[in-house]
């Protein structure tokens, strides 16, 4: 998701656009750059890293008008090089895009033997070659050319040394708004890039093209056509615009979640008739599966092997994609679970998976992406976009998707008859209203994460599908909140990790209504006899633990591994308010990103 | 030209409990959207852009689902009120959001109609809209001289028709003085504040057209729904399968799915992703939310059901209010009739009336409701019961 900025007005553009940048900071980067039009004529900065540093490496200068831009790695990696702005042969031409272009390899191919040479790996980089080719001395005119040839997604912004007044911008699939001031105009990927600025907006719309000046703008069709368009006046303040109400992206997103579950399941099943339909077909003839994924897809996809194990009964093996990609054993079909689809290991597992002939199954949130190209199927997990970088909404839609599959498989083998699926697909299109319940808790949570956020480490037990859900749980709490928290498998504390329990290491034990339920009662009583302090999740209705634990949080009554998904909603809750209270950049934890396209 | 509306939709309704339970009034659905969704439309086709949107109770139900508000042509900031301790208060949290001189304050959770919404608009500041009730005991009661408003009574103890106080305003920026004055000394309301206003300024009277409306008790928004589908266009999305019969204007959403020989006869709106039948039968004037499953050879009539609802087959659902996310067996029945329902130390006398369940509740085969019972949120009912009267949030009956 890069984030570009153009500027042409009164100011000082260096500034503009840093600050531009640094509004744009949310949609995650790896690389960051600027180009500007002085004197001296057109000027490049850019690099890898972070705006703030970007910013002290540039010079002070005179300029009033230039592009920025957040660089996202989709093609190619991350560097110097791979950066925008990207310019032109003779230098006298600069771009920055968001989006992807399909065919910039034959592009590439015929600008080279043109005689254009390339000094990076970018599909964007094609662009700008285009643009200096059909350039004869008006660049509206020859921008318009160029964008006709592009296939794929794309917002660009485009100065040239030759106009030094004006910047071009045009969009297809990827979004560009243009911000109206008083003698000055700006565009950009989103509205607070410039909300400081100007309140004042046009959008712009599909296979548009825009010129905009000091002291003017304008609007055409790609045939040249103007168009003219209603200003609109926004008048939120900038963390309003973006969040509508909520503190952080993450809250807001964990109070998405009946909502965004709902889509998941919409159309996909019938409880009447029963049958499920999520796209992938001749599920029945699947004999092994292993699933592929980083992170809390990962979990998702431990989550996954309880789930299809039970109810479709076939084996399924879980990989970390940075570890099937070399060493996994390349059978059966693979599953790669991963929200943005962009996730370079998985991509990489996916990669040899099919090269090793597997059938892959992609479970994927963004429509589009590589992984949904790369593999033979894919489900959707219609999330929506997710922006808090420690994914929430994103986990829960993949474990009910997991169960979709395997309630589809398990219908197709014969290992689930009518009525045991009907069962579970009626109990499946109730976890929005579970999540709806779980979220009524936030004050209790609140109380709660009060009172471990004075704790240096904490631990997240579970068995059966809670021990993913536990893992999980500590995953989320260690990257928002900082605290040192570990995840581990209720029946092997004995086997080394009861070493590190002390009245000082509070407990979190995800109880689950099943077999395993004796079992981590007890569990918690040696927990208990060594002084540390637990708090339980567990069933609604469940007098025995709250004998024992310090703290109960109950879930809605369900089937037992259905309970999984309300239980990964009030861990991420716990750990919100945990990481709040602790005063922690909660949407922009220190060194991670949203989706990690790098290797 | 007014350019604001402050809209307040900070309280819970608690008179419509255990509805409220899960959402505040404002959110909850008529003919299939947040009885604030209406008003909201009514401000944007007047031409008023920008809405400050006072929130307290469950306020990210609210935030959730009208985000910044360009779904519907406008843009929403929200103030947050958190205590509901009065409408006064609660127009105050927004002063900060507030720089133009003149405004309009109106209440979340009534319905008005365009043209009275406009007559306000062009009136002079300060002026309120005023309705004609028949139960003016619910509202405040204008005393009217000379096209003037000269006071406000809240609820009176009057039986016969009078001229009430919609709560809906337009004002000047100065009443966030008065208010700021009256809050100091514990004193809340703005019906308060604006009776200040009334003894040194002209309140102009904007006659409403009759059509306002205002749900306070659980059966008032079986009234409300029946009102709202009343202007419905028919709009069938969704896979119908063979034999169904359709009459009458229905809305069916996306990706749902209506199985063979149900006989729907509108006003009807269905939502989206939901499955009904075979052999559903659903009658005038009914509201399904989306997602929700109707098993075969069921009857609802009348009645809202909300979404992610399922309800068992060879059921009979009449003039009833089902709560989001209930999970009710085969075989359930609501019997319909008169009753007296007690709802805040007093009981109301209502005709016709079915039941009304909370969300979340769990009901087992064969479970019949006599009229006006009321089931609290998230009750679990075992099978072969018949329930009277109200059942506290989570009970069980076994």
């Amino acid at each position: 998701m890069c984030g570009i900025i153009g500027y042409v007005g009164f100011r000082n553009a260096r500034d503009v656009l840093l600050e531009g940048l640094k509004r744009l900071e949310y949609r995650g980067y790896d690389s960051a750059g600027i180009g500007v039009i002085t004197s001296e004529g057109l000027k490049v900065f850019k690099d890898k890293g972070e705006i703030d540093l970007l910013k002290e490496s540039i010079p002070k200068f005179e300029s009033d008008i230039g592009i920025g831009h957040t660089r996202w790695a989709t093609h190619g990696r991350v560097c110097k090089e791979n950066a925008h702005p990207h310019i032109s042969c003779d230098s006298k031409f600069a771009i920055v895009h968001n989006g992807i272009i399909e065919n910039f390899q034959d592009l590439k191919e015929e600008l080279e033997k043109k005689g254009h040479r390339f000094s990076s790996d970018t599909d964007t980089e094609v662009i700008v070659h285009l643009i200096e080719e059909n350039y004869k001395g008006d660049l509206k005119r020859a921008v318009m050319k160029s964008v006709k040839r592009l296939k794929g997604s794309y917002a660009i912004l485009v100065i040239s040394e030759y106009e030094k007044d004006k910047i071009i911008g045009a969009r297809k699939d990827s979004p560009l708004v243009i911000g109206v001031g008083d003698n000055e105009n700006f565009l950009a990927s989103d509205i607070p890039a410039f909300l400081k600025f100007t309140n004042r907006v046009k959008y712009l719309l599909d296979e548009e093209l825009c010129v905009i000046t000091r002291d003017g703008v304008s609007i055409f069709d790609l045939s040249g056509k103007e168009i003219s368009r209603e200003e609109r006046r926004i008048e939120w303040d900038i963390k309003e615009a973006e969040k509508s109400g909520y503190t952080h992206y993450m809250l807001k997103e964990i109070f998405e979640q009946p909502h965004s579950l709902a889509e998941t399941l919409r159309g996909r099943i019938s409880e009447i008739e029963p049958f499920v339909e999520i796209g992938v077909e001749d599920v029945g003839s699947i004999e092994r599966i292993t699933i592929v994924a980083c992170g809390t897809s990962y979990y998702a996809g431990l989550a996954g092997k309880y789930i299809i194990e039970r109810l479709a009964e076939i084996p399924v093996n879980v990989e970390l994609s940075s570890e099937y990609r070399y060493y996994g054993n390349k059978n059966g079909t693979v599953i790669a679970v991963t929200q943005s689809g962009e996730t370079a290991d998985t991509l990489a597992a996916l990669r040899e998976a099919k090269r090793a002939g597997c059938r892959t199954v992609a479970i994927v949130n963004v429509v589009g992406s590589s992984a949904t190209r790369l593999a033979d199927d894919v489900i959707l997990m219609r999330s929506g976009p997710e922006i808090g970088v420690a994914a929430t909404k994103t986990f829960t839609s993949q474990l009910l998707v997991l169960f979709l599959l395997a309630v589809k498989i398990g219908i197709k083998k014969g290992v689930l008859d009518a009525e045991k699926a009907r069962r579970y697909l009626a109990e499946i299109k109730r976890v929005p209203e579970l999540v709806r319940e779980v979220l009524e808790k936030n004050d209790e949570i609140r109380s709660i994460a009060e009172w471990i956020k004075d704790f240096s480490s904490i631990f997240f037990i579970g068995r059966g599908i809670g021990y993913p859900i536990a893992l999980e749980g500590a995953l989320k709490m260690k990257e928002i909140s900082y605290i040192h928290a570990e995840g581990f498998a209720a029946g092997e504390l004995k086997h080394g990790p009861f070493a590190l329990l002390t009245k000082n290491t509070p407990v979190v034990a995800v109880m689950i209504n099943d077999e395993s339920y004796e079992k981590i009662l007890s569990n918690i009583a040696e927990i208990k006899s060594r002084g540390s302090p637990v708090v339980a999740i567990t069933e609604k209705g469940d007098s025995r633990v709250r004998e024992i634990a310090d703290t109960v949080i109950e879930y809605p009554e369900t089937l037992p591994m259905i309970s999984s998904i309300p239980i990964a909603v009030i861990l991420q809750l716990l750990a919100y308010h945990t990481a709040e209270l602790r005063g922690c950049p909660i949407d922009k934890p220190r060194n991670l990103a949203k989706s990690v396209t790098v290797e | 030209m007014v350019k604001k509306a402050v809209v307040l939709a900070a309280g819970e309704g608690n008179r419509l409990r255990p509805f409220t339970e899960n959402m505040p009034k404002v959110m909850l659905p008529v003919g299939n959207k947040p009885i604030i969704e209406y008003l909201i439309k009514s401000i944007s086709d007047c031409g008023i852009r920008e809405i400050v949107l006072v929130v307290g109770y469950k306020k990210e139900t609210i935030m959730e689902y009208f985000g910044d508000g360009k779904d519907w042509n406008v843009e929403i900031k929200y103030v947050f009120q958190d205590k509901q301790i009065g409408t006064g208060h609660a127009l105050l949290q927004a002063e900060e959001k507030v720089k133009e001189k003149e405004f309009l304050v109106l209440p979340g959770d009534n319905i008005i109609d365009n043209e009275s919404l406009r007559l306000l608009i062009e009136s002079k500041a300060p002026s309120l809209i005023v309705e004609k009730s028949d139960s003016p005991s619910k509202y405040g009661v204008v005393d009217i001289d000379a096209e003037v408003v000269k006071r406000i009574l809240e609820k009176p103890s009057l039986e016969e028709r009078a001229i009430v106080s919609t709560g809906m305003y337009k004002l000047k920026k100065e009443i966030f003085d008065i208010l700021k004055d009256l809050v100091k000394n514990g004193r809340n309301s703005l019906t308060d504040a604006i009776n200040e206003i009334a003894k040194k300024e002209r309140i102009g009277v904007v006659k409403g057209k009759g059509k306002w409306k205002d749900a306070v008790y659980p059966w008032d928004l079986l009234t409300m729904n029946a009102d709202v589908l009343r202007n419905l266009s028919s709009n069938i999305s969704g896979k119908i399968e063979r034999n169904v019969v359709i009459k009458g204007p229905v809305q069916i959403g996306e990706d749902t799915i209506i199985h063979p020989n149900c006989y729907i006869r509108g006003p009807v709106v269905i939502g989206k992703g939901c499955e009904i039948g075979p052999n559903v039968c659903i009658l005038p004037s009914t509201s399904i939310g989306d997602d929700a499953t109707i098993h075969p050879f069921t009857e609802i009539r009348n009645s809202i059901v909300m979404k992610d609802v399922s309800i068992g087959s060879n059921s009979l659902i009449e003039n009833s209010v089902i709560g989001e996310g209930c999970r009710i067996s085969s075989h359930f029945s609501t019997l319909a009739g008169k009753s007296a329902i007690e709802i805040e130390n007093g009981f109301h006398r209502v005709d016709n009336i079915g039941g009304f369940i909370g969300g979340g509740c769990v009901i087992d085969s064969m479970v019949t409701l006599e009229s006006g019972t009321i089931v609290g949120k998230g009750c679990r009912i075992s099978s072969l019961k018949i329930l009277r009267g109200r059942l506290d949030s989570g009970s069980r009956v076994v």
